[in-house]
């Protein structure tokens, strides 16, 4: 019995594809959603801001890609296991907000020794977290060692939250000789606090 | 390694290379070295997983050598043109039809009967404390605090010995369920805890600690752990609802105590 | 015959008419039960009086219709194509129109060269063999062209919002394109049709311009796919500020270079599976000899540009990388960091194929059995490397084979999930590609140069020299930290490069003139060979498939990366066993049709047909 020469090379053809196809099945399954655009209410509490901040860092944050918590060794990035008992003392003059603060948006601008910069400024596209988002994310960074402070209505240097803009001056923090560009539209982004997470710039851009 | 495991395959090998066999057999006795090599070949175990990528390798590989020269391709299917043609083979050919298909049942059957496993999560074995906690509204401080009682051992023997005494009567009636009888982690109700309780005389442990720490973790207990590294599943209570802050200090000293062991001394940071 | 003829007919009308009456009962059926419904007395609307129902649908009548030119104009954002949804659609689409572009560009290049070769030398047989490449040029380019066509409709209907604004950066650049199109056409078929009409180095230029004009088209069409990788140019909301940058962005140049050269491998590749079919088919022993031969040169080019193209790689990866690190995080940590276990087990297939195929080869020189006994070593190295490089990052284990372990990674295991094992071996399997090839090259001839020996060995000592020290730095790299073990790959591939330049050149100088051992018998190589290499295309088109997923598929839910955002149902990244259905899908449909271009190039050799001879 002979098998036709098309029928041999098709047979060929079909079982090669199809062993990659089954390599393909054997290696971890995983569906990535795109992040969830979750409003951030602005009646949340301190607790709550705790537990959105943690989701936001495993989600849409993304930090866990590089960040780890309690984990030794070599690391691409530094651990943040029990960071909050080293913000306040990190860079003198800047409190433990602040310094979560500063290194969220202008990370470059001090780098852990040991380590490579590295890391992306998280207020922009492509991660592009809103201003409250990273209120959340400096909630949870504070229970890594310490204790949540923060509210919605905590501004630092670089986020005047609505409420708070005429108390915002006599924050001792804010400089406001040594305000960076990425503070300038404050008062567009800031007056809607119930504003979906990203709405401000990617939505936008998006309906270009 | 496995020394023994990786000397008997050389010896083997030895021995065919010595004898000369035909490259059939060679062929079978490298496919067969290498998935006992990896098999058992390491005293830590390689994964299923990582061993079929292997095997898959070392098949592919096995097939293409066999087939690379006509000469090979001659050594390799004479033996198996005698086992199928010659009449004495007929017993051994029969076997073979046999037992592929056994084999790959038995395989189906090993492959299907594997024991239920739990799902697997990574814990962290050392959880962060954090720099301070608050006891039946005292501030307390893990970074910098010290047991208060345990000055005593040098200034007041005498008085140290009782608040020891104290902690050994607070150990065994609170903790001795859980923890045992020689604080070996053993209690009678073991069985039912996944993790299971600390064992404070495996001699290592609480000398890497310091009494503060014991002191967080007694106060606050499963619910008082962080929620980073989780999940945690601890069923250690929070003995601050049950228990004076004195009594947990002084069941911290009996602990040391009974196990003989000194509380790690706090580490002088350069600022 | 005139009975053959109707009983023929019969066989044709009988299903016909049946379905022509089944047509006609539900045509009558369906207009008898309407009439029925809609006017229940059967009497014509004219003389009926208007009762409230009839009123009442002319009233509902009348306010569909106002509602109807009422309605808003709404500018859709996506559209939904049925059954398997926008984006497998897209997907497969451009994958299939990339595949057929791949091989429409690489052909040219080296037919050109083997075209070249014959001129220069004067083999009438390198001719031959450029022109029987270039056979399969005509058709490939329409099913192109049709593929680009279909592509651009899908984008425009699928996509309207993002393709738009893609246009509205790019405008500028479609003209040219559209104009390079033509000129390719020009080229292609004058190229084709005149072979061994003009003069040879009128053809050879034809052939250079199609060459060029082919490389153009496609860095073009490389600055629209990159920009959405790494957009350049724009303004924060998207607006064009420069068109310069935004086609010279930061993945533009490592990727027209990758393409460039994976083209070629995958083209050689290609040609090399239609000469097997061809020897397959053969029924001569001299079809059988040109088609071997065919094959092997086929098989020459596809691995001769594979072996650089790890390196290419490596430079699209820094570049990635260099633009954003979430994007070069994402695709060596997050998501994809499997997908490159994937892609290890089919480079691990095609370098151990390649390898099979030549020792395979050496059965068609006589006298090349000394060279046999180092097979055995080769394969050594090769399959320790593949398992070093098949070997995963973060192991799937249960949790007993974790307890057993003593942790989540393997203690000795651990050591070859990184970087530095990984890319050692890479070098090391190249290595040995190479010196497969050397091997090869020295069965059936010896050297009769004065320097023969020492020529040898200062051969082996380089190849020697740049193994160990590639090793070395694989070991080396265990000992330093991460941005020190990043820069190390340089030195090993400058080495692994150097060795493969430096031990070419000896050699060309080594065989000048050799005294022949053994004659090279073309066609007399097993069956198994041509399968082999029928395997190595597959193979070939199958990573094409996966690695053009990554490229895409990086940028996650963007449609332009951290600008465009993708809001369509399909922003997720599936898993890889859906991606990796959906590339063998693709891959299947790529062989069908590249099946049917084999065809109708096969056709040319067939004798014509004339009428009569068949029926007597």
């Amino acid at each position: 019995m002979t098998i036709p020469l098309p029928a041999r090379i098709g047979l060929l053809v079909v079982l090669t594809t199809g062993f990659y196809t089954y390599v393909g099945q054997l290696v971890p399954q995983k569906e990535v959603q795109p992040p969830q655009e979750t409003a951030i209410r602005a009646d949340l509490t301190t607790a709550d801001m705790v537990t959105v901040g943690r989701q936001i860092m495993e989600g849409k944050g993304l930090c866990f890609t590089c960040h780890t918590i309690g984990k030794s060794g070599v690391l691409r990035f530094p651990d943040l296991d029990g960071v909050a008992s080293r913000a306040a003392t990190r860079e003198p003059g800047l409190s433990d907000v602040e310094y979560f603060a500063k290194s969220i948006y202008a990370p470059d601008s001090f780098i852990v020794p040991g380590f490579n910069p590295g890391m992306p400024v998280i207020n922009k596209p492509p991660i592009g977290l809103t201003d409250q988002e990273i209120l959340c994310v400096i909630a949870y960074l504070q229970t890594l060692g310490g204790t949540a402070t923060v509210t919605l209505q905590t501004s630092h240097r670089y986020y005047t939250a609505p409420g708070a803009i005429p108390p915002a001056p006599p924050d001792e923090k804010a400089e406001p000789g040594e305000k960076l560009p990425l503070t300038l539209p404050p008062a567009q982004k800031g007056e809607t606090p119930k504003a979906p997470a990203a709405g401000p710039t990617p939505g936008k851009k998006g309906e270009v | 390694m496995n020394i023994p495991v990786v000397l008997a395959i050389l010896v083997v090998f030895a021995f065919l290379a010595f004898r000369k066999a035909n490259l059939f057999i060679l062929a079978l006795a490298w496919w067969i070295g290498a998935f006992v090599f990896f098999r058992f070949g390491f005293t830590a175990p390689i994964p299923a997983s990582v061993i079929s990528i292997y095997m898959g390798i070392v098949s592919l590989a096995t097939l293409a050598f066999v087939s690379s020269s006509e000469q090979r391709r001659e050594e390799v299917s004479r033996p198996l043109l005698r086992l199928m043609t010659e009449k004495r083979f007929a017993p051994l050919l029969a076997a073979t039809i046999i037992a592929i298909p056994a084999l790959a049942a038995a395989n189906v059957y090993v492959q299907m009967n594997v024991p239920i496993e739990p799902p697997f999560f990574p814990r962290t074995i050392h959880p962060a404390s954090p720099p301070e906690i608050t006891v039946h509204e005292k501030k307390i401080s893990i970074d910098l605090g010290d047991n208060p009682f345990r000055e005593l051992e040098k200034s007041n023997p005498q008085e140290f010995r009782q608040h020891v005494e104290n902690g050994r009567r607070v150990y065994y009636q609170n903790c001795v369920f859980c923890h045992g009888d020689n604080l070996a982690g053993n209690g009678m109700f073991v069985h039912g805890l996944d993790p299971i309780p600390t064992n404070f005389a495996d001699g290592d442990t609480i000398a890497n600690l310091r009494e503060t720490f014991l002191f967080w973790r007694a106060s606050k207990g499963g619910p008082g752990l962080p929620e980073e590294g989780g999940p945690w599943n601890s069923a250690m209570p929070a003995w601050e609802k049950i228990l004076k802050e004195d009594e947990i200090w002084d069941a911290v000293l009996f602990l040391y105590e009974f196990t003989g062991e000194r509380p790690r001394a706090r580490e002088e940071h350069a600022q | 015959m005139n009975g053959v003829r109707s009983k023929q007919l019969l066989f044709v009308l009988g299903p016909l008419t049946g379905l022509v009456m089944f047509g006609a009962v539900i045509i009558v059926a369906t207009f008898l039960t309407n009439r029925e419904y809609r006017e229940p007395d059967r009497a014509p609307i004219a003389i009926v009086d208007p009762t409230p129902r009839a009123s009442g649908l002319a009233d509902e009548a009348a306010a569909a219709d106002a509602a109807a030119k009422a309605k808003p104009y709404v500018e859709a954002e996506y559209r939904r194509f049925p059954v398997v949804g926008s984006r497998v659609a897209i997907w497969a689409v451009a994958q299939l129109h990339l595949l057929f572009a791949a091989f429409v560009l690489a052909v040219p290049i080296f037919a050109l060269i083997i075209e070249v070769i014959g001129y220069k030398t004067g083999d009438k047989r390198y001719d031959r063999l450029a022109h029987e490449f270039s056979k399969l040029l005509s058709v490939s380019f329409s099913l192109t062209a049709t593929f680009g066509a279909f592509l651009t409709f899908m984008l425009i209907a699928l996509y309207p919002k993002f393709t738009n604004y893609l246009m509205s950066v790019f405008s500028p650049t479609f003209l040219p394109y559209v104009l390079l199109f033509f000129a390719e056409a020009f080229f292609l078929y004058t190229y084709y049709y005149g072979w061994g009409k003009f003069h040879p180095l009128v053809h050879i230029a034809l052939g250079a311009g199609l060459n060029l004009v082919g490389t153009g088209i496609m860095l073009i069409a490389n600055s629209w796919l990159t920009f959405m990788m790494s957009p350049r140019g724009i303004s924060d909301s998207g607006a064009l500020i420069s068109l310069e940058d935004a086609i010279n962005n930061y993945t533009w140049m490592p990727i027209n270079v990758h393409r460039i050269i994976a083209n070629v491998a995958f083209g050689g590749s290609v040609a090399a599976a239609y000469a097997a079919f061809k020897f397959l088919a053969a029924d001569t022993d001299e079809e059988r000899a040109h088609y071997d031969w065919m094959g092997y040169i086929g098989n020459f080019v596809a691995i001769i540009s594979f072996l650089p193209l790890p390196f290419a790689g490596y430079w699209l990866a820094k570049e990635i990388y260099a633009y954003s690190q979430t994007l070069g995080l994402t695709m060596m940590g997050g998501a994809f960091s499997w997908l490159f276990i994937i892609q290890a087990v089919l480079i691990g297939n095609l370098f151990l194929g390649a390898n099979y195929y030549l020792w395979l080869g050496m059965g068609r020189v006589e006298g090349a059995q000394p060279f046999q006994r180092f097979v055995k070593y080769l394969l050594v190295a090769i399959v320790l490397c593949f398992m070093i490089w098949a070997t995963p990052r973060s192991i799937i284990a249960t949790v007993s084979e974790i307890r057993a372990m003593g942790g989540s990674t393997h203690p000795i295991l651990g050591f070859f999930g990184v970087m530095s094992a990984k890319n050692t071996a890479v070098n090391i399997l190249i290595l040995t590609t190479f010196m497969s090839f050397l091997l090869y090259r020295r069965t059936g001839r010896t050297a009769t140069v004065s320097w023969a020996k020492t020529g040898q060995a200062v051969q082996l000592l380089i190849f020697g020299a740049a193994a160990v020290f590639v090793i070395f730095l694989g070991v080396y790299g265990y000992f330093v930290e991460a941005s020190v073990r990043i820069g190390l790959s340089v030195p090993q591939v400058s080495s692994v490069l150097f060795a493969m330049v430096s031990i070419s050149v000896i050699d060309i100088f080594l065989f000048r003139r050799p005294k022949l051992t053994g004659e090279v018998r073309w066609g007399r190589i097993p069956a198994i060979s041509q399968y082999v290499l029928i395997f190595i295309a597959v193979t070939f088109t199958w990573l094409m498939g996966l690695m053009g997923y990554v490229r895409s598929g990086l940028r996650q839910h963007w449609h332009v990366y951290g600008v465009i955002r993708d809001t369509s149902p399909d922003a997720f990244t599936p898993t890889l066993g859906f991606a990796t259905q959906v590339v063998s899908v693709t891959v299947l449909l790529f062989f069908v049709l590249i099946g049917f271009v084999f065809w109708l190039a096969s056709l040319h050799d067939r004798p014509d047909f004339e009428a009569g001879t068949k029926a007597s």
